[in-house]
């Protein structure tokens, strides 16, 4: 799942979903939402909050190049060190060397996007780094070997009972199907990793130009264990994370939890300016900063398409969106799913190996609706299956052939009023063989996409010619 | 690592933006002002009950009031042992003589971390406090280690009514020069396994603030 896809074959696994996906990430996904709706009821100045945070994020990634080396200064002055990855390979490769340098033999690691998006885990453990998950839900789904099903719950998809296993066969020990017995478990067993661990590796939630600052937002705790106890510390964070200023951070806490679980702010959050300052203090002696391009300098040649990376990972477009909640995380085939998937993906990995996601929506807007942001996520959608059909500046079109031909015939007889109104007076007659009773159950391919679903209603009448009746 | 004399990813940018090195930022767009403070009663009000809706246990105490409620606390939880920070205000409050006149052991905290991990209790002061959310703000320096309100099983705050501050703001005006801020909302919990909120995973499972009247 952390690997780099080729190609995304969102409408094949749509195809089979397991049951008990959709079940237990719209449990989640309406467990959350309903909370979001109590905070953002509580706030009268909502609307004013997002936006002041789209035009905050929108300003940053507008002079980004003027931000980051504002952090890059003062990370660098609060005695932290900062490394330029272009590329995923780049990024894994710094942070091997670094781990290698302090001789490292176990990492423990926040759920972070970025490391899932250059699959760090995986190089890691190539070069014989034990690497630990250590949110709990990260957690289950590195024992199980699979990817998670919802950006904040990973592992919603999985009963107690199927954890319990789990951890009975890797763990070694006996596991009742009891939350809170198996999350015991979870504490005890990666408790001792904690303390033994040589370095910590995190994401971020925020950087702050400011003052060199990593904001770290987690509710367990494990953020703060590995970034307290392991004398090393290395974040990977995307160029994309930075804030101006503490000031405007503010907007941007104030909204995050909310927007994520409907918590008024998540349990932890840390505010890391470079290493420790006394012996005694705890946390790294060292703090490396891996500043991870990968493809995000591209995204912001395109002044529409530039707004997906306004995104603060609440998971909210998530919540709300029909298509997610019926297909569950995993169909997205990447890290990152749902409609902001939906625009990451196919900008990030191209259009040809994730074409299939700009379709993956019916466009009811919701997730812009929601965004704290406000990322025109339906916008930024057509944008891209445009780029899919008919290809733009940034991009050559990546739709199979039959899919373009098709979409310039229909521009073409569209276009022209005479071809149309021939048109439609064919359809009746090309379709008279596949009605019966008013609904056409099988259609001939590529047609029968649709009606391998669902039957399609006949056509029973005629536009213009009931137009022009009813205007007279 | 050496630092690159030229920079990829700040070039690339620089292209998709059309922007070149030392080109004027416009001024960055405007926030939202501050939520204005309500009288201190009411602030610390709000505070204590925002702490017990996310299951942390508030009191409010004067110094004669300590033995009892630490002696309660400690049965409560079954503290053998405990950490706490050797500050000036933890000191005043004769907390770590009390402790050990009751019977707990104490553990430096500039022990090693496995002897803090067998710490039940760790005691600490907060910096700055957030009413509308109960959030706790703690810096971290020399005399005041990160790991103690973290490690332990329990976590007992000692909080001054004048660490309460309105909003974000004013806390982030007075921390921002600070290398290490952590905010504190509630006990560390996961919804992970089926949505069940569990408390404690890898931090405390008890948060106990006392407000020193």
């Amino acid at each position: 799942m952390s690997e780099r896809p080729t190609y995304i074959k969102f409408g094949e696994y749509t195809e089979h979903i397991p049951a008990n996906i959709p079940a237990a990430v719209q449990q989640a996904t309406g467990r959350f939402l309903g909370l979001r709706q109590m905070r953002v009821s509580e706030m009268p100045q909502w609307e004013e909050l997002r936006q002041a945070a789209s035009n905050i994020r929108l300003h940053t990634l507008e002079n980004l190049d003027f931000y980051l080396e504002k952090l890059e200064q003062n990370v660098r002055a609060a005695g932290g060190q900062v490394h330029w990855a272009a590329d995923a390979a780049q990024a894994r490769a710094t942070v091997l060397e670094i781990a290698k340098e302090h001789n490292v033999k176990l990492a423990v690691k926040v759920k972070s996007m970025a490391t899932e998006e250059i699959g760090l885990n995986h190089a890691l453990e190539a070069a014989g780094i034990q690497t630990y998950e250590t949110d709990l839900g990260e957690f289950i789904i590195q024992l199980m070997g699979t990817g998670p099903s919802h950006i904040i719950v990973p592992a919603v998809h999985l009963k107690k009972e199927e954890i319990a296993e789990l951890f009975t066969q890797k763990l070694g020990v006996e596991a009742p199907p009891d939350p809170v017995k198996l999350t015991a478990i979870a504490r005890a067993t990666l408790r001792e990793k904690f303390l033994s661990a040589e370095m910590g590796v995190s994401g971020g939630n925020f950087l702050v130009a400011e003052t060199g600052t990593l904001v770290i937002v987690t509710n367990e705790g494990n953020g703060r264990m590995c970034t307290t106890m392991p004398d090393l510390h290395v974040a990977v964070v995307g160029i994309d994370k930075v804030v101006p200023d503490w000031e405007t951070l503010t907007v941007l806490l104030k909204l995050l939890a909310r927007s994520a679980t409907g918590q008024k702010l998540s349990t932890y959050t840390a505010f890391i300016s470079g290493p420790r300052r006394a012996a005694g203090e705890n946390g790294p002696k060292e703090f490396h900063l891996v500043l991870l391009d990968n493809g995000r300098s591209k995204i912001l040649q395109d002044p529409v398409a530039r707004e997906t990376l306004k995104c603060i990972r609440c998971g909210c477009c998530l919540n709300v969106c029909p298509v997610y909640k019926n297909v569950g995380g995993f169909a997205y085939g990447w890290f990152i799913s749902g409609p902001v998937g939906a625009i990451f993906s196919p900008q990030i990995l191209g259009t040809e190996a994730a074409r299939e996601l700009p379709f993956a929506s019916s466009l009811c807007g919701a997730c812009a609706d929601v965004c704290p942001v406000k990322i025109p996520i339906p916008k930024i959608l057509l944008h891209l299956r445009r780029r899919v059909v008919e290809g733009d500046e940034f991009a050559p079109a990546s739709a199979p052939l039959m899919v373009r031909a098709g979409a310039k015939l229909g521009t073409f007889a569209l276009g022209v009023p005479w071809l149309y109104r021939f048109g439609t007076r064919l359809l009746p007659i090309f379709t008279a063989p596949f009605r019966k009773d008013g609904w056409m159950s099988s259609l001939p391919a590529p047609a029968n996409l649709w009606t391998k679903v669902r039957p399609f209603p006949a056509f029973r009448a005629n536009f213009r010619q009931w137009w022009a009746k009813r205007t007279k | 690592m050496t630092i690159p004399t030229s920079n990829p990813v700040l070039e690339n940018l620089r292209r998709s933006l059309g922007r070149r090195p030392g080109d004027p930022v416009p001024p960055r767009p405007a926030i939202l002002p501050p939520r204005p403070a309500a009288a201190p009663e009411a602030e610390l009000d709000l505070l204590l009950s925002e702490i017990t809706k996310l299951s942390g246990v508030t009191q409010r105490l004067t110094s004669a009031e300590i033995d009892s409620a630490l002696s309660a606390l400690l049965l409560a939880q079954e503290v053998k042992k405990a950490t706490l920070w050797p500050t000036p205000g933890l000191a005043e409050l004769k907390i770590e003589t009390r402790l050990r006149q009751l019977g707990v052991e104490i553990v430096s905290p500039y022990a090693d971390k496995q002897a803090l991990g067998q710490c039940d209790l760790g005691v600490t002061e907060v910096s700055f406090a957030l009413p509308e959310t109960g959030t706790l703000a703690l810096l971290s320096d020399g005399e005041r280690p990160r790991a103690v309100s973290l490690v332990p099983r329990v976590h007992l705050a000692i909080l001054r009514p004048s660490a309460l501050r309105a909003d974000l703001h004013q806390i982030f005006l007075e921390a921002k020069n600070h290398h290490y801020m952590i905010f504190i909302t509630g006990p560390s919990r996961t919804a992970d396994i089926e949505l069940t909120v569990t408390l404690g995973v890898h931090g405390p499972k008890a948060l106990y603030v006392w407000v020193m009247e």
